[in-house]
């Protein structure tokens, strides 16, 4: 396999004019598809290989040596990293003329934003957004920038009396809307009131969809908020429409690869030599249960609840599930509920255990904070 | 890299918030604003500044550089800010401009409707509010409802023409409401709509939105007799059945509350066929208006913004030709052109030194702004300025801050001579279906200029002219060529209409202007020999020789003369500079980020960025010291669009290993410390990691999913290339 990953190299390096790039990249595509597994032959030759033939590690060992991998190239990435820093001033420009700063490249590019916004931002009150996460409440967020705007305009009206100076309500609990038109009115002259929402990560899993991008695009254009953010994805810009890129986000486009390990925001990542490579994740999850029948997601439910309530424990005994199901009326008998397990199971929306005291548990393997938010979505 | 964050453990309070505040803004009473303290130390600057004889220590120059730096950033950014809200202001004026008609229209049939919604009944305030129907007849029912055609296939360039329209009616005394698609959509359903609705009409929104609270509403003395029209801009991406509830519901009422619609449409009439129910269709009293076309909206504004430069900022050839190629093949909206103009902008006065003596433009005496601002420049920048390569080898190089003033002021004279020039050029071509952006582009061409310029010309600087005459003539002066031979073949009507206008353009150039008057004297000594020209058609041709030439050649020759005198480009004029932005790839690179392509090139050529010794010695193999996400793309490239998880794991082990025994074989050999961590062949667990994490990095950038259940051996690519 060596020598032909070198001819890879080869034809990747060789080339340094742009044609040849692109002849490059158009012939690996070709090749791609004549390699295609299409015939009997090649189909049995591509699956020759199984992981399981390899002597995979156990998956503690695996986790522990991951955060033991040695740098490469330490002195280069930080030169590299180092280096943007001649372009700080340059980024700082462009947020005053009111577009928005959007860092795409190879690498985690969170420090060198942190450090963007903490050493050359100081006159912006930041907010980091860490996209990478798979769960974010957005109206959180925006209800905190609103919060940070009242009480500046507060502060600014006690030196001078007389003004209404009441909230009709906190705003958490006001509607997304009423934040947003909050926000749009606030206006001001004064360069020290801007709010920089620092994102990073904004085509990260918890921000993908239309709705949380829609969200943001309507705050980043509120006439005070100014906003910088990274994106890691290829596709990223698919996540915008034109209205999004020409009015709201104004996008200024910054090539800036700095092959820093993505060290968090891999985290939440499956390994891919470890669970398969195809964890749970809380869209999955929907799908299935969502094509279940609704006795079934409730059995699903006392189980994600008592997960919840029981953090610590390492997962609800089949014998208390049983009995919770029956006193719900959800189950009539044992075999009812090893039905619905079965099918969990067979989902991978519920793995077994056994307890420390020799009883079968069942757990869910989400995150609470997925699992809370599948129970949302579910409901 | 002052406190790393990433140094923290993974996790640290930091990386695992959704959010956080990192720090608030830095005490904003502590600083004064800044622009008023700058100005005021440029003041004080004044007479030392230009003799640096004031012997300074280096550590004070530097501190004065630095403050100086920031000041005049400060000063640059400034200049940005006013620069383009004068750039977009005239624009915003150009395209209410050209809708005016189509707003005139429309509030003409909100009148018209309402009046004739009033001639059916005149209910009073109660029984506005009583929930019954007032009449039971179809007719009345129907709500009055203007279809715009706004012939765009994108939807952005009409939202600024719907909110120039909204406060048009609104200032003409209507109501106003606007509906988005995305209210009117499944999921807020009609209740959301309505809410929404009160939300813009009524200043407090009850608890229980419902029709009436706004009938209530609409019986305030100050609210009653005014339409309400409820504008909705992009009637394709409605939910049809969200609409037509609405339509129903409120056609109901129209009687009562006066509601109408104005909807807009990209595609074709048959929209709201296809989309609304045909009971709600019938409760619409429709009429057609139409938006103009987005072609003419682009000439009216390359002529306001770039032709005649309002605000002193304007564009180099490339960066033109670069604008048109992204308006045409990009996606044609005006929005983006705009904004890609205002980056262009930007990048100028962020690049730009000197970028802000573009204010000079807007100021009233631009000359004595310039000379103030000269005499107050540090050495640096005015070494800076008179090093500028259209200008470093003018005549009489005496470098005074006269020179200065006099250069730019001759620059802006001849900017607006060659704009005037241009639009006779376009008045011209017009008739001949000619695109001001076209003809734009080549008029600003510095080769053509080249091509056409006499040998001894006074305008353009020695130094563009031999730089530039080195490049190959450019393929093309195809529109002009086709504005010179559309004027000999215009007729005589338009011809002459055509000189009308031309005299309008010249009015600043005396000697065009009297050229033009001569011409147009003569065609009215034409027009009266007309008669008898027909009389005698033979005899006539017979004269043409000597000074009655056909008016089309006349007007043809001193077009072409006139061009090859004023049309100079701005690229050939000393100073030029510090008003035009010339860096194309800058403005490429910040306006169409190309994630797909360049996040693979970084992964395949590592190297280029990081620049380090050990991996480019290696030539043509991968080699194990790259990147290890590096690595593992490289060898992706020789798989399919599937890729054996096996089979990669262990030419990636491969790879590794082999590094490590060679590294091994060498710090055997030479006891040099290169290398000195001389590491055992890594461990099984270390190599999984990292390939795992490799892996993982690649499915963050995108470039590979992740293994299906059915086939759990395959991960496949999915970016091939750009």
């Amino acid at each position: 396999m060596a020598p032909r990953g070198g001819r890879a190299a080869a034809a990747a390096s060789s080339g340094s004019e742009d044609e040849e790039e692109e002849a490059g990249f158009s012939r690996s595509y070709f090749l791609a598809k004549e390699k295609e597994p299409s015939s009997g032959k090649k189909r049995a030759r591509a699956a020759a290989g199984k992981l399981s033939d390899l002597n995979l590690v156990d998956e503690q060992v695996l986790r522990a040596s991951l955060s033991e991998i040695p740098p490469k190239h330490e002195e280069e990435v930080e030169a590299l990293t180092r280096s943007y820093k001649d372009q700080y001033r340059n980024w700082l420009f462009e947020l005053r003329c009111g577009f928005g700063l959007l860092m795409y490249g190879f690498g985690s590019k969170k420090q060198l934003l942190e450090d963007f916004a903490s050493t050359t931002l100081t006159d912006f009150t930041v907010i980091v957004i860490n996209g990478y996460l798979p769960s974010i409440n957005l109206k959180q967020v925006i209800a905190t920038i609103a919060e940070m705007f009242w009480d500046q305009t507060k502060s600014k009206r006690k030196r001078q009396p007389g003004t209404r100076s009441q909230l009709s309500q906190p705003f958490p609990s006001q509607s997304f809307d009423d934040i947003i038109s909050f926000l749009k009115r606030q206006t001001s002259d004064d360069v020290d009131d801007q709010v920089c929402l620092l994102i990073h990560n904004i085509d990260g899993p918890a921000l993908r969809d239309a709705e949380s991008q829609q969200c943001l695009a309507q705050v980043s254009c509120c006439p005070q908020v100014r906003v910088v953010a990274s994106t890691d994805h290829v596709n990223a810009p698919l996540l915008w429409d034109k209205k999004m890129v020409h009015t709201q986000y104004k996008w200024s486009w910054y090539h800036v690869p700095t092959f820093a390990p993505y060290k968090v925001e891999c985290v939440f990542y499956p390994l891919i030599l470890a669970s398969g490579g195809h964890a749970q994740t809380t869209k999955t999850a929907l799908v299935v249960l969502q094509s279940l029948t609704p006795n079934a997601q409730s059995v699903f439910r006392v189980l994600a609840e008592y997960q919840l309530a029981n953090e610590k424990e390492e997962g609800m005994p089949v014998s208390s599930l049983y009995t919770k199901c029956r006193e719900r009326f959800l189950v009539s008998s044992q075999v009812t509920l090893n039905s619905h397990l079965t099918e969990f199971k067979d989902h991978d929306l519920v793995k077994i255990r056994k307890h420390s005291d020799g009883q079968d548990c069942l757990r869910i393997p989400l995150v609470s904070d997925a699992l809370e938010k599948l129970l949302q979505e579910l409901a | 890299m002052a406190a790393p964050p990433g140094d923290a453990p993974l996790t640290a309070a930091n990386n695992i918030q959704p959010f956080f505040v990192l720090h608030k803004a830095a005490a904003a009473a502590a600083s004064s604003v800044p622009s008023s303290r700058a100005r005021r130390r440029i003041d004080a600057s004044l007479p030392s500044s230009p003799n640096p004889k004031s012997a300074k220590r280096s550590r004070d120059v530097d501190v004065q550089d630095e403050e100086d730096s920031e000041l005049y950033e400060q000063l640059r950014l400034e200049a940005f800010h006013r620069t383009w809200s004068k750039i977009q202001s005239t624009i915003d004026e150009v395209l209410r401009g050209i809708n005016l008609k189509l707003f005139d229209q429309v509030l003409q049939w909100a009148q018209e409707s309402f009046s004739a919604v009033r001639a059916i009944a005149k209910p009073c305030h109660a029984e506005v509010q009583q929930p019954y129907p007032l009449l039971t007849d179809v007719i009345c029912r129907r709500i009055p409802t203007s279809f715009v055609l706004t012939k765009n296939a994108e939807f952005v360039d009409d939202i600024t023409t719907f909110r120039d329209l909204a406060e048009h009616l609104q200032s003409n005394g209507c109501h106003l409401a606007k509906l988005s698609a995305a209210e009117l959509s499944v999921k807020h359903g009609v209740g959301g709509c309505f809410r929404s609705l009160l939300r813009q009409l009524l200043s407090d929104v009850p608890d229980v939105a419902d029709v009436y609270s706004l009938a209530s509403w609409y019986c305030e003395a100050e609210n009653y007799d005014q339409p309400i029209v409820i504008i909705i801009d992009d009637l394709e991406q409605c939910s049809g059945d969200v609409l037509g509830e609405l339509v129903m519901m409120l056609s109901e009422w129209v009687i009562k509350i006066p509601i109408f619609f104005v909807m807009g449409i990209a595609t074709t009439l048959d929209a709201p066929k296809k989309l609304l129910s045909s009971e709600a269709l019938q409760r619409l009293d429709s009429c057609k208006l139409t938006l103009g076309s987005p072609s003419d909206r682009m000439n009216a504004l390359v002529e306001a913004v770039l032709v005649k430069p309002c605000a002193g900022f304007c564009i180099s050839h490339e960066v033109a030709t670069f604008l048109r190629n992204y308006f045409f093949r990009h996606d044609g909206t005006i929005t983006s052109f705009i904004s890609a103009l205002k980056l262009a902008c930007s990048k100028h006065f962020s690049m730009e030194p000197l970028s802000f003596l573009c204010m000079g433009v807007l100021e009233e005496d631009c000359e004595e702004f310039w000379r103030g601002k000269f005499e107050a420049l540090p050495q640096v920048i005015w070494k800076y300025a008179f090093g500028l390569p259209s200008c470093s080898s003018a005549k009489n190089s005496s470098n005074s801050s006269n020179d200065m003033v006099k250069g730019l002021s001759n620059l802006l004279k001849l900017q607006k001579d060659w704009g005037s020039v241009l639009l006779c050029l376009y008045e011209a071509g017009r008739h001949d279906k000619v695109q001001l952006l076209d003809i734009f582009c080549e008029a600003v061409n510095p080769d053509l200029r080249t091509q056409n310029a006499s040998n001894s010309d006074l305008f353009v600087s020695k130094v563009n002219s031999e730089k530039l005459s080195g490049v190959k003539p450019g393929s093309g002066d195809v529109f002009m060529a086709q504005v010179m031979n559309a004027i000999r073949y215009l007729p005589m009507k338009t011809l002459l209409h055509v000189l009308e206008v031309w005299s309008n353009y010249v009015k600043g150039i005396s000697e065009i202007n009297e050229k033009v008057k001569e011409l147009q004297s003569t065609t009215i000594d034409a027009d009266s020999a007309r008669t008898a020209k027909e009389k005698w058609t033979r005899r006539s041709t017979g004269s043409a020789g000597n000074g009655t030439a056909p008016l089309n050649e006349k007007a043809a020759m001193l077009l072409q003369d006139v061009t090859r005198k004023y049309l100079v480009p701005v690229e050939c004029l000393p100073f030029h500079e510090i008003i035009c932005f010339k860096n194309v790839s800058v403005l490429q690179s910040a306006l169409i980020g190309n994630p797909r392509r360049m996040v693979q090139l970084d992964l395949l050529k590592s190297q280029s960025h990081l620049k380090c010794s050990c991996c480019s010695r290696s030539g043509t193999a991968v080699s194990g010291s790259l990147h290890d996400t590096s690595i593992m793309c490289n060898l992706a490239q020789e798989y399919g669009d599937v890729i054996n998880l096996h089979d990669w794991y262990i030419s990636f082990e491969g790879i590794i290993n082999s590094t490590n025994s060679k590294v091994k074989r060498k710090s055997y050999g030479s006891p040099s410390k290169k290398k000195s961590k001389s590491t055992p062949p890594e461990s099984e667990a270390m190599i999984q990691a990292r390939f795992c994490r490799a892996v993982t990095e690649m499915q963050i950038t995108g470039l590979l999913r992740m293994p299906s259940k059915r086939r759990p051996d395959l991960v496949q690519r999915i970016a091939f290339g750009s």
